[in-house]
């Protein structure tokens, strides 16, 4: 689940790379991490679920179906109607469609890249790559500019993410589970528990121990990427290990029956829970995967059967938790895939498939003060572009990053000096607080 | 009007020959096309044009399906079918009866609705090449004009004095046929540190940003060319540069790069340093502690020079060397069932095996690589039935035949992602060439030469190379199967699997049918490949093969198509196969390639000291391909053993060498490391002689513990599964779960307290009278012996081993254990103070042993342990 090889024979995994190209010079803010001061008064986001449809999902068949196209690219699926009037999706989502009220469906999304690579960096950073620079993903930013909780992880990856510090350093990094959870179960996150005899008082005299010894590098201190992520790591393991919080959060056991009762018995369902708990408990950021959406061939079959469903069940879950443990307000939500699929469906296969297509594809925002229940923009009569202004995974991403709060225009320093706004060109979409 | 149509006609019936280009093809584009005289080419001028303007780009109609129904090749290269998409459809772009109504002119001058917005005015000179080209007939010349040969680009280097400084650039085609033009206002550029320079898309102007070096790279029409741009660190440049050391050519090629950038290189490191670093970087193992004690008492000049020799020739350097060649080649158990199911575990064996071997006796490195290439599995004279008696003689589980004698390793080509002829040109590219082509699969390469074309001409190589299954409908193969047992026309069902039936009796020793390497000219009968090349009649789809970047091969000359590749790479002048290995070999000593990514040789992407991978590219073939002249070259450099500690000049560099790095260890040495630092008297010592448990070794191919499970320390501590084709699979960042491991994890408690150097510590501790023990224990030994009680014997026996190696520790000297470990973990004797402080904590704790293991703790848990330095 964790990994799925795509067309271009490219695997999923972080593209972590210390820092950016050139010089390693001035970081770590994680040490001058701002205080938690707000200016936006819409921003009603304290913490954010990112989930990533890893593949490219067909907007066509999903959330931007066209029952009037024609039969090269309508496809099989019917639209149905939701729990907001005047907005219909993909009859395989019926979850999704009792709970359209909790979340904006923006369509018309579009951009360029049409490489698996290249789009999700771009969806994962809300800035066109580059080569000459490693943009941060949102947890990144997120970890840098909202104050954490010290005894949680700010940033953790059910099961995995694409999404690295970038050039802020793997300080900023995420931490990955490594393996996704099952309902009603404990997730045993390895190294967190105190076994061995150890007591928390053991842990803590190490921590003493270990800050007198490990003296060797003081001089390189902050200068280097390396080091200052390795200072941040460990600190973190121990705020985690001496404190119940963390355990706590990961326990899927302690979850009650009514709120496990919303989610399906699949992994990204429980991936889901296990977010929700986390943010329940105070983690700034969580990501959670559900990939195999990059349906050369057979699209419609592997859509029906393999994936619409665990995201039916997986994401209606995710907001109505969010919504019942009183979360949804505190928690701005964000799907999306590196982009859409072509409209025109291929002969690859019998039934046909659709292949890669940036220029149109859906996102979804919810949650953390923005209005849900809208459709945010639209394709054109073939989902084919956008109906008329396009949506930039740049002004998703600002939309975002308002919701915490973030102010996108911020610049940050690379490595090497070079100062580089938090998303350079987007403009959050102002239909979302309307 | 009338007369510009005549000229036109007159030229496209091929009346008139006029070259504008010609008369002075070195003035700048613009000016030449100020006018409308000039007649534009489609190849030189047209497409460039649509190129350079936008008009190819991905966001416009370079996208895979167009833009208002006008589709261009991406970054334009597909002369043909652009040619069409320009003249042909319902609504052509060019109007041959009307030139100047032309959508291509209308369209961008904003004449008529355009998405693309305003990209030139009318009578401009972009305007005036697209006029004068649809006037003059709108021909494709693509076929009859000269391939380029090279983009020179003037000045041949960017030497900026200070921040804000521009220059500007030109650049010059030079065509097959001698032909040279200006095509500055055509060409596209880019920078690769826009921290260092800037560059103008538009007009070639290169601005200085920031201290360091970086390339600006040119890029018209299948040309692409770098030139360096630099400006100095500090006021130290060129002649004020201070006399540097530099015994060796390695080091005269550094400084001489450094002197031009002002960097001063910092000293050397120490010997307790050096020897770490070398240690882990040649062998991938922790220096042991009697070993540091040796090198420093050492007073040798010629030390480090020996160590390095020494180091070489141990069995730990080809163990972690083996560990790196299957990282590239590709060595997973979950991905070899093609070459016989269910064996995956032995291929796996078999192919780490077969490369540890080759390393150990040091085969030249063109030698072990053509074993690859040009694999065979059943040689010519072989029956199949002798081939299947030897197959099965490598799998079967009672002393199975060592398959290392065999020439070639046939395994590397039934990986099941290299079975499609484009997979297996990406993984050959990636392997052998550190190129990566999967941009060329689709189109044009946006950052090297590489087309389309190239790519398939490429793949050609490998329509005829394929494992091949074997048929149960032969008679040979269903008597084999017949003979162990299993019918051929059994399926799987109710829990029978046939397959895995036919495995056990191979490992019982019986022979069972093997699937088998083809390597035929056309394709291989039974794959889609083959099914495709006879879907078409008179084979009009069949691509000549060319070597990349080379020369067209006339496969039928040859055997087997593999051999005039192997030949290209072996050849003099071959740009890729040397310095892929020699670059990936750097990176691996200084945690950053010549070329970086190191697996990135692209035209784009130039090496930061073109003289020094030149340097080391034809030494080492020079030498015959020896890897070890290779490292010892390397690691026997100044620039290797400089310390990490940086001065005024050379901090912020990463690309020049000018300091150590530091770098995470890889995954299966920290593993190894975190093994050696804990482990009993005893197994320490053999620890740099036994690498078959060690993870650099054996343990480290996927899967390889035997279970075919992934270690859960390896993966967190970023080991590559070897499936993509990128040296990025392998990550040295550091994590929080690391942090947690190390800090908390259960095997690492097992480590420390589970039967290692500390409990040998308690045990001494505990009793009292540690001689009295041993001579009891001998005395009950020789009791065993004269009983004849083997069992009991053999295992006091090696109690006895085991209490002579703990017989050293001297539990009362605990200033020698704090040495020891500190020597155990960051290979250094401690400083006083630390020695002192570390002297406290123990004299504290309820007992010697106690102090230490929490000390040990502490020490594991340092950067400096985890940190190559």
């Amino acid at each position: 689940m964790s990994s799925h090889l795509f067309c271009d024979g490219v695997r999923r995994r972080d593209f972590l790379k210390l820092g950016a190209a050139g010089a390693g010079l001035t970081l770590p803010a994680f040490m001058r991490q701002e205080a938690f001061g707000r200016v936006d008064s819409q921003s009603k986001a304290t913490s954010a679920i990112f989930v990533q449809l890893a593949g490219g999902p067909s907007h066509i068949d999903t959330f931007d179906l066209k029952p009037d196209a024609p039969d090269t690219h309508r496809g099989q699926f019917k639209p149905i109607s939701t729990n907001v009037a005047g907005i219909e999706i993909s009859e395989h989502l019926p979850k999704l469609a009792r709970c359209a009220d909790k979340f904006a469906v923006l369509r018309g999304v579009s951009h360029t890249l049409a490489a698996h690579d290249l789009g999700t960096k771009y969806l994962n950073t809300g800035n066109r790559p580059l080569p000459s620079l490693e943009f941060p993903g949102y947890g990144a930013v997120i970890m840098k500019e909202l104050a954490g909780d010290p005894e949680l992880p700010h940033f953790v990856a059910i099961p995995s993410t694409p999404q690295s510090g970038g050039y802020l350093g793997p300080a900023f990094g995420p931490l990955r589970t490594g393996s996704t959870p099952k309902i009603g179960q404990r997730f045993n996150l390895r190294g967190l528990d105190l076994e061995n005899g150890i007591t928390l008082e053991d842990v803590r005299k190490r921590q003493n121990l270990l800050a007198r010894f490990d003296t060797a590098f003081a001089d390189v201190g902050k200068n280097d990427q390396l080091i200052a992520g390795l200072d941040e790591f460990n600190q973190r393991a121990f705020a985690m290990l001496t404190s119940e919080k963390a355990r706590e959060a990961f326990d899927l056991e302690r979850e009650s029956p009514s709120i496990n009762d919303m989610f399906g018995d699949d992994g990204f369902s429980a991936s889901c829970l296990l977010a929700t708990r986390l943010v329940e408990a105070g983690v700034r950021f969580v990501t959670v995967s559900l990939g195999g959406w990059d349906t050369h061939a057979d699209n419609f079959t592997q859509l029906k059967n393999k994936l619409l469903p665990p995201l039916d069940a997986g994401l209606s879950g995710l907001f109505s938790a969010l919504a019942a443990k009183g979360l949804l307000e505190s928690t701005a939500v964000f799907v999306t895939g590196e982009f859409g699929r072509t409209p025109k469906i291929n002969q690859r296969s019998d039934e046909g498939g659709r292949d890669h297509y940036p220029r149109a594809m859906f996102c979804i925002l919810g949650g953390g003060g923005m209005r849900g229940g809208q459709v945010i923009g639209a394709s054109d009569e073939l989902a084919a572009g956008p109906k008329a202004d396009a949506i930039t995974p740049d002004d998703v991403a600002a939309s975002f990053y308002k919701s915490l709060g973030i102010d996108v225009s911020k610049e940050y320093q690379t490595s090497s000096g070079r100062p580089v706004m938090i998303v350079r060109h987007g403009t959050p979409l102002r239909q979302l607080w309307a | 009007m009338v007369a510009r149509f005549v000229l036109g006609l007159l030229v496209a019936i091929g009346l008139l020959q006029t070259d504008a280009l010609a008369v002075d093809a070195t003035s700048p584009i613009s000016a030449r096309f100020a006018g409308s005289d000039a007649r534009p080419s489609y190849q030189k001028h047209v497409l460039p044009l649509m190129s350079k303007v936008g008009c190819s780009g991905r966001a416009c109609h370079g996208s895979f399906q167009g833009q208002g129904g006008f589709r261009l090749s991406l970054f334009g290269y597909d002369f043909k079918q652009d040619f069409e998409a320009l003249l042909g459809g319902d609504e052509p772009r060019v109007n041959l009866k009307s030139p100047h109504d032309s959508l291509i002119l209308r369209k961008p001058t904003m004449q008529e609705e355009h998405g693309g917005e305003k990209l030139f005015d009318v009578g401009s000179w972009q305007y005036n090449i697209l006029a004068r080209w649809i006037e003059t007939g709108a021909k494709d010349d693509s076929a009859d004009n000269p391939a380029i040969d090279r983009l020179e680009i003037q000045p041949t280097e960017l030497m900026f004095k200070k921040p804000g400084e521009t220059m500007q650039l030109r650049v010059l085609a030079h065509w097959a046929d001698g032909a040279v033009e200006d095509v500055t206002d055509l060409t596209r550029f880019r920078t690769n540190d826009e921290s260092v320079a800037k560059v103008d898309e538009k007009t070639g102007v290169v601005r200085a940003e920031g201290a360091g070096d970086t390339h600006i790279v040119a890029f018209y029409d299948n040309g692409v060319a770098p030139v360096a741009a630099l400006l100095p660190v500090g006021k130290q440049a060129g002649p004020d540069y201070p006399k540097v050391a530099a015994p060796t050519k390695v080091d005269e090629l550094i400084v001489a790069k450094l002197r031009k950038l002002g960097i001063v290189p910092s000293e050397l490191c120490t010997d307790e340093e050096f020897l770490r670093r070398a240690s882990l970087d040649i062998g991938g193992t922790l220096p042991s502690p009697a070993e540091i004690r040796v090198f420093k008492a050492d007073t040798s000049s010629d030390k480090r020079t020996k160590k390095i020799d020494e180091l070489l020739a141990r069995p730990t350097y080809v163990a972690w060397w083996t560990t790196v060649l299957c990282d590239i080649t590709g060595n997973n158990t979950n991905q070899l069932e093609i070459a016989g199911k269910y064996h995956e575990q032995e291929w796996s064996r078999i192919w780490y095996d077969w490369i540890y071997r080759r390393v150990a006796e040091n085969v030249p490195y063109d030698e072990m690589m053509a074993g690859l290439v040009l694999a065979v599995s059943r040689r010519p004279e072989q029956s199949y039935e002798d081939y299947c008696a030897e197959m099965t003689s490598y799998v079967r589980s009672e002393k199975p035949a060592d398959f290392t004698g065999n020439d070639t390793l046939p395994q590397f080509w039934g990986r099941r992602n290299m079975q499609k002829p484009e997979e297996k040109a990406l993984v050959f590219s990636y392997t052998f060439l550190g190129v990566r082509l999967q941009c060329a699969e689709c189109h044009k390469h946006p950052f090297d030469q590489w087309t389309q074309q190239d790519f398939q001409s490429f793949q050609a190589f490998f329509t005829g190379v394929a494992y091949k299954r074997q048929d149960r409908r032969d008679p040979v193969v269903a008597q084999m199967m017949r003979a162990v047992g299993v019918e051929p026309d059994e399926g799987k069902a109710n829990g029978n699997n046939p397959g895995r039936r036919l495995a056990q009796a191979a490992r019982d020793g019986k022979t069972v049918p093997f699937p088998e390497l083809i390597a035929r000219l056309d394709a291989v009968p039974g794959t889609k490949a083959y099914k495709e090349l006879k879907s078409v009649k008179g084979g009009s789809r069949v691509i000549t093969p060319k070597v990349l970047g080379g020369e067209e091969v006339v496969l039928a000359s040859y055997a087997d198509p593999r051999e005039p590749l192997m030949n290209w790479m072996r050849s003099a002048d071959n740009p890729y196969f040397a310095r892929a290995w020699v670059n990936r070999v750097w990176q691996k000593y200084f945690g950053v390639g010549i070329i970086e990514p190191a697996d990135d040789l692209n035209l784009a992407n130039p090496p930061s000291n073109a003289e020094l991978l030149n340097y080391l590219t034809q030494g080492f073939v020079a030498s015959g391909y020896d890897m070890k002249w290779l490292h010892r070259t390397i690691a026997t450099s100044d620039a290797y053993q400089r310390s990490r500690k940086p001065n005024a000049t050379n901090e912020p560099d990463r690309r020049n060498f000018s300091h150590a790095m530091l770098r995470r260890l890889p995954a299966e040495v920290a593993m190894d490391a975190l093994s050696s630092a804990t482990a009993g008297a005893a197994e320490l010592a053999q620890f740099h002689g036994d690498v078959k448990s060690r993870y650099i070794g054996l343990k480290t191919t996927q899967g390889g513990d035997g279970r075919g499970q992934r270690l859960y320390s390896l993966g967190i501590f970023g080991r590559p599964d070897r499936i993509t084709t990128c040296d990025c699979e392998r990550s040295n960042d550091p994590t929080l779960l690391q942090s947690l491991y190390l800090y908390n994890d259960a095997e690492m408690y097992k480590l420390i307290n589970a039967g290692g150097w500390i409990t040998d510590l308690a045990r001494v501790e505990r009793s009292k009278d540690f001689p009295t023990l041993v001579a009891f224990t001998r005395k009950r030994l020789a009791e065993y012996e004269k009983a004849g009680d083997n069992v009991r014997a053999e295992k006091t026996r090696a109690e006895l081993v085991k209490m002579e190696a703990v017989r050293e520790l001297n539990v009362a000297d605990r200033d020698g254990l704090i040495e020891e470990l500190y020597l155990r973990t960051v290979s250094r004797l401690p400083t006083a103070d630390e020695r002192a402080r570390a002297l406290q904590e123990v004299n504290a704790s309820e007992s010697t042993s106690e102090g230490m293991r929490q000390m040990l703790w502490v020490l594991l848990n340092t950067k400096e342990f985890i940190l190559n330095h």
